[in-house]
């Protein structure tokens, strides 16, 4: 039920964007703030409650090497930014056990929230052709996705543009 | 039901709103290749008892030995052994085996088999430019003939899937 009410906000904001065109501009993020997953104690968690907030949205998996090796860096984000407004969250495509594991051993510092394998057509709607990972969407705090990313992140291209989103009010 | 509701999600949402954000994707995206080209999978009959599978791995990409599973029906396909891959160390998962090029592998049917044969492969790779991609499943449909001592020609998987 969750789900159905997530697909039908995903769409009213999807429609809302096509009828904005293709534009450089910065894109509507609704689809994305309509996202409610469970974490991994079976939390339903909205990503609306982080409206407002630089947000860093990061499709990943335990079976994913490159995915496993830029959460560091993610981690000390959050560590030193989280007090300015900065929330990375992590879609796994994975199992709940697998994720809480390697949570665990890495000390993630910022919500990993479970989509299974169905988060895999989640991130292709929101963008990811490839249905591939590590794809990363970061929203600035007026909810418009200001970059998307398949692959990894290089940290310096990541500090220096979430630099600029902090900055900004 | 939630794979059900994120497919529909998908396919509502993929058709207004997928197609503008993947415009604005940035550089590495056009090079990598849909899991399906990355991975070719093909197959064919050697015997009516013996199917030979066979992986095409493009150059760049790599393909885990422990996630490499194969099934057919009508008849099952005993246990398998798959070739020794080259080694690569991973942080979570230890000591772990890939394949790079060309990887076949033989699957000994339960007992042989005539007519159509559907061989299912479940495989999981990553790309070197950094990407991984979910397990893969593909299929596809051999002709056994009745009494087939030569071996049959390879047919390789349809591309499959909701959106190419």
């Amino acid at each position: 039920m969750a789900a159905a009410a997530v697909g039908a906000a995903a769409l009213a904001g999807g429609i809302a964007l096509y009828q904005h065109g293709e534009t450089s501009a910065p894109r509507d993020g609704s689809a994305v703030l309509a996202l409610v997953l469970p974490d991994v104690d079976g939390r339903q968690q909205p990503l609306s409650q982080w409206r407002g907030k630089v947000l860093v949205v990061n499709f990943w998996a335990t079976w994913c090497a490159p995915c496993r090796e830029e959460m560091p860096h993610f981690i000390a984000a959050q560590t030193k930014d989280g007090a300015k407004g900065l929330q990375f969250v992590g879609i796994a495509v994975d199992q709940v056990d697998k994720v809480r594991e390697f949570a665990d051993e890495i000390r993630l510092n910022y919500p990993a929230l479970i989509g299974g394998l169905g988060a895999i057509e989640l991130s292709k709607a929101l963008g990811n052709d490839l249905a591939a990972l590590p794809f990363t969407i970061i929203l600035d705090r007026s909810g418009s996705v200001v970059h998307t990313q398949l692959g990894p992140l290089k940290p310096a291209q990541l500090d220096a543009l979430l630099d600029r989103l902090l900055a900004s009010p | 039901m939630i794979e059900r509701a994120f497919a529909t999600l998908a396919t509502f949402a993929a058709l207004a709103f997928g197609t503008a954000i993947a415009a604005g994707l940035p550089g590495l995206a056009p090079k990598l290749l849909p899991p399906e080209q990355a991975f070719r999978f093909s197959a064919r009959v050697l015997d009516p008892a013996t199917i030979e599978a066979r992986f095409d791995v493009a150059d760049g990409y790599y393909l885990y030995r422990d996630k490499l599973h194969f099934t057919a029906q009508p008849v099952r396909v005993l246990s398998i052994d798959l070739p020794r891959g080259q080694r690569k160390h991973d942080e979570f998962f230890g000591d772990v085996e890939t394949y790079r090029g060309a990887v076949t592998v033989r699957l000994p049917l339960a007992s042989p088999a005539s007519g159509k044969l559907v061989v299912r492969a479940e495989s999981q790779g990553c790309a070197d430019a950094g990407v991984c991609y979910p397990p893969n499943p593909q299929e596809l449909t051999l002709a056994v003939p009745a009494n087939g001592a030569q071996p049959g020609p390879f047919v390789e998987a349809a591309p499959k899937g909701l959106f190419r």
